[in-house]
């Protein structure tokens, strides 16, 4: 679904500068990944260039396969064609935020069913469906500054799964939450993108959590140039 | 659907801080509603002073001054223009007097000629034939006499030193009130008029087989004067210099009319110089309330634009918030302005029909219609930030 070589992408320049390195990086449909590494190792890059939010520098392959034939993002990007990105993203794309990124003036269900009405799909009952799995339907009538931070990222995460996407991307959901809830956010997260066969990135720096979820790790390593600047490579599976 | 979905969404944000937004309402309320009274009073005071000139005919009589000499042809034609409401000959003043006789009294009135369409008579019947007239208020209180009467006309004159008069019956067909003619007169169509005057001069008149002279079948009838009415205030003036062009003087009320309409056109310079300055506030408060709400909402605009909300939709979405103000702000200064009218007229207790304070359905449409317009232009400008805010930035959210 997203296979991506030799993409690169850089900022600043000389002892300033950070690069990320993909060497190689394929997706299939259902598969769960976790990208760990410490705080500023590029994790978030990564989630921006998969997140079609920011272009790379260079692409050997980035494609997307949403549907049967591959999409050249990197040829979107060229052209920019930000229409058809925002409509990839809107379709087949779904975030769960740091915080859970909800909007403050929607209640619950209101923030859950956002991303479908984006879409103009009806209510198929995916949002109760989705509220009962996450332990959250008593809550659907609350504004989000109701909630504690962990019931905020279950509506997140039921949010990014309303509208059924193809790939589910998350930037570090459990960091703001104690480890208990952590835990038990990302086994919730996790089993609901493989029931609903959710192709899933999760950028984390607790890669003991991400193992014991059942993801597959793959780390970020950095390394100082001779210009002063860090160039960050995605390892493969470890 | 994506427009009634963001009109939906920025509805329910407006609401959620409708605190915020009670504030913006106010702002323009605050502009809106002084703008409304204003306008109001300008418009109020000076369509009822129009009104005034307008339902008064006397405004738009046009007096010939001097002796003249018109023929009816020359008269019938002034009536025939488009800006003459009335036009009829007179006969000479000094032999356009009657004594008029009741059971009560004897007034020597002054004698008017009528026809159809007499402003002065306001739709009410004209009177028809020799033996009809329509006495003013005050010659039918000393006469004592009311619709249906029957007086006696008499005519003077004299001849060789001797006094002479004729006389017929008239019937009073109605009385006239007394905003319309507060002399002692008497309207009667203009054969009673050329009879008197045909008898004061010595000729016969036939029609009541009064003997005299024979009139002279060549002689045209020379008329010395005219009554005659613009048809509206604004042709007045036209019509004057049309006269003053043909070597006629006359006397108008054009310098009232003009003075009228100068309060109305220095009222208006001064009403729009304050609207404009308003309106120029209104736009720059709008302007700054929707850039600082692109600030306020940038983690809510960027977590939209991340789930695929276009910058179009994004500005849409504060355009709207400004609109909901607008429409709130117009809604609230109407109302307040209903309020102010009310007192403003019951204060200035005017003549029924008019008003000190008063405005138009037409009025508060381009009110509303300004109002939105404006709040939608300045957030729009204002507003122009969201195309900066990046999908990215949602992602960042924390």
């Amino acid at each position: 679904m997203l296979d991506m070589s030799a993409v690169h992408k850089s900022r600043g320049a000389g002892s300033q500068r950070y690069s990320l390195v993909i060497p190689r990086l394929q997706l299939r449909g259902g598969e769960q990944l976790a990208v760990v590494g410490p705080s500023g190792c590029g994790k978030s890059t990564l989630l921006d260039l998969l997140a079609l939010v920011l272009a790379p520098d260079q692409a050997g392959r980035f494609d997307f396969s949403p549907a049967n034939a591959p999409l050249d993002i990197a040829k979107l990007w060229r052209g920019s064609q930000q229409g058809t990105l925002a409509e990839l993203r809107s379709r087949h794309l779904g975030y769960v935020l740091q915080t859970g990124g909800l909007l403050g003036f929607l209640d619950v269900r209101g923030n859950i069913e956002l991303s479908r009405k984006l879409l103009g799909l009806k209510d198929d009952g995916s949002v109760m469906r989705l509220a009962g799995q996450l332990d959250i339907a008593d809550q659907l009538d609350k504004k989000p500054a109701d909630l504690s931070v962990g019931q905020r990222q279950r509506v997140s995460c039921a949010r990014a799964l309303a509208h059924a996407p193809r790939l589910l991307l998350a930037d570090e959901p459990t960091a703001a939450l104690d480890p208990l809830n952590a835990e038990r956010v990302m086994q919730l997260l996790v089993a609901q993108a493989r029931e609903h066969g959710v192709c899933c990135v999760v950028a984390t720096h607790d890669e003991a959590l991400a193992r014991a979820s059942g993801l597959q790790v793959r780390r970020i390593s950095c390394r100082r140039d001779a210009d002063g600047g860090v160039t960050a490579t995605l390892g493969e599976a470890c | 659907m994506r427009g009634a979905l963001v009109a939906s969404l920025a509805w329910q944000d407006y609401r959620n801080d409708a605190w915020l937004s009670a504030c913006s309402v106010l702002a323009l309320v605050a502009v809106v509603a002084p703008l409304l009274v204003l306008f109001g009073l300008k418009f109020g005071l000076v369509s009822s002073l129009t009104e005034r000139l307008q339902n008064d005919p006397a405004t738009r009589e046009i007096i010939p001054l001097g002796g003249g000499r018109f023929s009816a042809e020359f008269v019938e034609q002034l009536s025939q223009r488009g800006d003459v409401a009335f036009a009829l000959p007179r006969t000479r003043q000094i032999a356009a007097t009657a004594d008029l006789s009741s059971d009560a009294s004897v007034v020597t009135v002054e004698m008017i000629p009528t026809s159809a369409n007499d402003p002065l008579f306001d739709h009410l019947p004209v009177p028809q034939g020799l033996d009809q007239v329509v006495l003013s208020q005050t010659a039918a209180e000393k006469l004592g006499a009311k619709p249906g009467d029957w007086l006696q006309a008499s005519f003077g004159r004299q001849v060789a030193g001797r006094s002479e008069a004729q006389r017929t019956r008239v019937q009073v067909l109605h009385v006239l009130p007394l905003e319309a003619f507060a002399r002692d007169g008497l309207f009667a169509p203009l054969a009673l008029l050329e009879a008197a005057e045909d008898y004061r001069d010595g000729r016969a008149v036939p029609a009541f087989g009064w003997p005299g002279d024979a009139v002279g079948v060549s002689g045209q009838r020379v008329y010395p004067a005219f009554r005659l009415y613009a048809r509206n205030l604004g042709d007045v003036e036209p019509l004057r210099q049309y006269f003053a062009g043909q070597n006629l003087l006359v006397s108008t009320q054009a310098q009232t009319i003009a003075q009228v309409q100068s309060l109305s056109r220095n009222l208006s310079i001064v009403f729009w110089i304050i609207a404009g300055l308003a309106l120029a506030g209104a736009f720059a408060a709008i302007f700054a309330g929707a850039l600082a709400a692109v600030e306020r909402k940038r983690r809510e605009l960027s977590v939209l634009r991340l789930l695929g909300v276009s910058t179009a939709a994004l500005l849409l979405f504060v355009v709207l918030q400004a609109l909901y103000s607008a429409t709130f702000a117009a809604l609230l200064s109407a109302g307040l302005y209903g309020l102010a009218q009310s007192g403003l007229n019951h204060l200035f207790a005017q003549m029924p029909g008019e008003y000190a304070s008063h405005l138009l359905v037409r009025h508060y449409a381009l009110a509303l219609v300004a109002v939105l317009g404006v709040s939608a232009v300045a957030a729009a400008c204002g507003g122009w930030r969201v195309a900066r805010i990046q999908a990215c930035e949602g992602i960042r959210d924390v």
